[in-house]
């Protein structure tokens, strides 16, 4: 069930960061947090963890409240506390921020999951969530829940064979960070095509090449040498967005297999933008789709707008 | 029709739901009864392969697998739902409830820190023999309470030890792991040794008394089962000590640490004094008058009388006793019985009999071998206590005596040392974050190895002094 909002409040957009480990998702919890900026998002931490068997669910919760005792917290909990502590770096201006401390015994439990209460969270924009489960499954739920408008994925929850799951079922947009490299300049590489999702695409594109400075092109491809009214006329959607915000851009129509021909002009070196299939689920289940089977073969980070 | 992202989602989230059902009806409307087994047992045959599958895949909650159990049972099973709901409730289910509720008692009094205190003075500083430490006592306690009640208790003093060693936690990989599986592998050796050791030897023995294949006492089980304790827990040091080389051979400043943290308990209270008196005599009571009143009825005796002198309260119990189990062993164990009442298992015991006879001639070694291992590999999959549920029955009735063949069949149930969900105590230490799945592979199969020695060791030359 989503939450209400008040109608007239300005909605501000609600980014969703998947961690694991302070090991493996530092670069996540970077981007995520530089995203989140690009967009002055709202910025939600989620650790999914493996739930226990159910046959021995009595003996891991008694001894988790045992560890309680012990001042021994939830694994989850510790790379939460790691999150909270790298954003506050991350983010050295925000004063809200700099103010909350961690801890992991003021939490909520509701809705199968567990949050934590941070003490002056007004300004800070930051929400610690704690899950357990299956991670497509645990995401898709806390998405549903709040209404997150992106999940950002990557480090050790990257992993191909998700790919599918991910893309398909998970009700928001997604940016997967495949081989991120935080110090490396990247060109903004937006795929433009008739699909609906094409428009929303533009204008996060534009707001992240502006705000990062980066490059931009875009990429129109046809099976055919001839590329339709629809194809063209978004290609000339996309220029006058970003001249309108005087952000200069290359474009480069192509004619090939589309998926094959986005995978090799990525290369290494580009950012991904895309829109999510428009294909209907029962096809993309069998057959896959676009967004599905260039995450599946590129080694890029790719967002996919929905 | 519009097929929706959400209704593929919910398929595929659903789909072993759906296959397992399908599985089911494709058998029952289809396939006729194979010669030799009557429609009955035919149908109970098909409720437990749906169940299997449901079990193994949980694409529905545990507890809702309970219930499709009872009313399968009633709509194709041919059981009225009296006779259903007689063999729900037995002494078993009373004593899994009964020892779920006591170990939440327990636990509770925070005993843990006294046992801390406890095996650092007999074990000091060197890493080699807190490792022993923790699997003798584990090993030990574990026998008489069962596993999730002391791993509950142990696992905090491991993961204090780790925490005030002076090391990173990368550097510390192989001591951490040694602490950890010696809890863990340490209750699961011990929970074989007497028959409130896990829930798995009390529907066992139950099995043997429904059945009429005779019956142990509380110390005829000890006698015959705990020099197996005993002889793995020296295997096991060894074992897990070569599989996890700790990087440091002694623990000073983390066991300094440790004794000023569990000093601060301050001295042992009146309280903790009774809660051990209550439970020392609830285990009296499991040795000396259990075969008269029933192993679960003295478990809720003992659970009662927590409650009554108000050392834990209905509310702690309530929330922290997962009652789908409960409901899941009660619904088993009543489809087990029908298995023998139909002849289901009777025919699944010959018929395994039959296949394995060209390879192993000695049918007393053939039911041997096919008693380990339908529970050894079974039990890696699901719980051991379920293992031994389904599989009790066709163990059974595999001919021989049902007393050694029943005893093997459970003891093999321990033998889920490859993966996280097989034991209580396995699937704890995972859940603390710091082993993986493959470090249980890595020591699993060496125990393995070990354990099946040992009971054929059992078997050869100590059951035969018995019977």
């Amino acid at each position: 069930m989503k939450k209400k909002h008040a109608q007239n409040e300005p909605r501000a957009l609600k980014f969703l960061t998947a961690v694991s480990s302070a090991e493996y998702s530092k670069l996540t919890l970077q981007l995520g947090s530089l995203i989140a900026s690009v967009f002055d998002a709202h910025l939600g931490v989620v650790y999914v963890g493996e739930k226990a068997n159910e046959f021995h669910g009595t003996s891991v919760n008694l001894t988790r409240q045992n560890l309680d005792t012990w001042n021994i917290i939830h694994p989850g909990m510790e790379v939460l506390e790691w999150a909270l502590g790298e954003l506050k770096k991350l983010n050295s201006e925000n004063k809200d921020l700099a103010k909350i401390t961690f801890n992991p015994d003021h939490v909520y439990e509701e809705d199968g999951r567990v949050r934590v209460i941070l003490p002056n969270e007004k300004g800070s924009r930051v929400e610690l969530i704690l899950r357990e489960g299956e991670l497509v499954n645990e995401l898709r739920k806390e998405i549903q829940l709040e209404a997150y408008d992106l999940a950002i994925i990557g480090g050790s929850q990257n992993k191909r064979h998700l790919a599918h799951s991910l893309i398909q079922y998970l009700p928001s947009s997604i940016l997967v960070l495949q081989k991120f490299k935080p110090r490396k300049k990247y060109k903004l590489l937006l795929l433009v095509d008739d699909s609906k999702a094409t428009a929303k695409s533009v204008e996060w594109g534009a707001m992240i090449a502006k705000k990062l400075n980066w490059p931009v092109r875009t990429l129109t491809v046809s099976k055919t040498k001839r590329f339709g009214s629809g194809y063209q006329g978004a290609a000339d959607m996309a220029k006058e967005y970003f001249d309108s915000r005087g952000i200069e851009i290359e474009q480069f129509f192509l004619t090939g297999d589309p998926v094959r021909t986005f995978v090799d002009f990525a290369g290494d070196d580009h950012f991904v933008i895309m829109g999510a299939s428009t294909l209907n689920p029962v096809k993309q289940l069998f057959f896959g789709s676009k967004p599905i089977q260039t995450l599946k073969q590129s080694d890029v980070p790719i967002l996919i707008v929905r | 029709m519009h097929i929706s992202a959400d209704m593929i989602y919910w398929v595929q989230r659903k789909r072993w739901l759906l296959i397992a059902f399908a599985l089911g009806a494709v058998f029952y409307l289809f396939v006729p009864s194979p010669a030799g087994l009557s429609i009955e047992a035919y149908h109970i045959l098909i409720i437990i392969m749906m169940t299997l599958i449901l079990i193994l895949k949980e694409p529905i909650p545990l507890p809702a697998i309970a219930l499709q159990l009872i009313f399968w049972q009633v709509i194709i099973g041919g059981s009225t739902p009296n006779e259903v709901g007689s063999y729900f409730m037995s002494d078993a289910v009373f004593f899994i409830m009964g020892s779920l509720m006591l170990a939440v008692a327990i636990v509770s009094q925070g005993l843990d820190k006294r046992l801390a205190l406890g095996i650092i003075r007999i074990t000091g500083n060197k890493t080699w023999r807190i490792v022993a430490g923790f699997t003798a006592i584990s090993a030990i306690l574990s026998s008489f309470v069962g596993p999730h009640m002391i791993t509950a208790m142990m696992l905090p003093v491991a993961l204090t030890l780790i925490r005030f060693t002076p090391k990173s936690a990368k550097s510390t990989v192989g001591l951490t792991s040694a602490l950890l599986f010696s809890i863990a592998y340490g209750a699961t050796i011990g929970s074989i040794g007497t028959p409130s050791g896990g829930g798995r030897n009390v529907i066992m023995m139950n099995y043997w008394v429904e059945f009429g294949s005779g019956s142990l006492s509380y110390l005829e089980w000890i006698k015959m089962v705990y020099p197996m304790v005993l002889i793995e827990i020296p295997l096991t040091i060894l074992i897990i000590i070569k599989t996890f080389p700790p990087e440091m051979q002694i623990l000073d400043t983390a066991v300094r640490r440790l004794s000023v943290e569990v000093a601060h308990a301050g001295k042992i209270s009146a309280r903790e004094i009774f809660s051990i008196i209550l439970f020392a005599a609830v285990l009296l009571g499991w040795i000396s008058l259990s075969e008269k009143y029933g192993i679960g009825s003295i478990a809720l005796i003992g659970v009662f009388l927590f409650m009554a002198f108000g050392l834990v309260n209905w509310k702690d119990i309530s929330t922290n006793v997962n009652w789908g189990v409960i409901l899941l062993f009660g619904a088993t164990i009543s489809i087990g019985v029908q298995m023998k009442n139909t002849g289901g298992a009777a025919w699944l015991a010959g018929l395994s009999v039959e296949l394995l006879q060209g390879i192993i001639p000695d049918i007393d070694t053939l039911r041997a071998v096919v008693s380990v291992a339908l529970s050894g590999i079974m039990s890696n999959f699901l719980s051991s206590s379920a293992t031994v549920a389904v599989a009790g029955p066709i163990v059974l009735n595999l001919g021989g005596d049902p007393i050694l063949l029943g005893l093997s069949s459970v003891i093999a149930s321990a033998f889920g040392y490859f993966t996280a969900v097989a034991a209580p105590a396995c699937t704890i230490i995972y859940a603390s974050g710091l082993v993986k799945a493959p470090d249980f592979l890595r020591a699993g199969w060496k125990m393995a190895i070990m354990s099946i020695a040992s009971l054929t060791l059992l078997s050869l030359l100590w059951w035969p002094l018995f019977r």
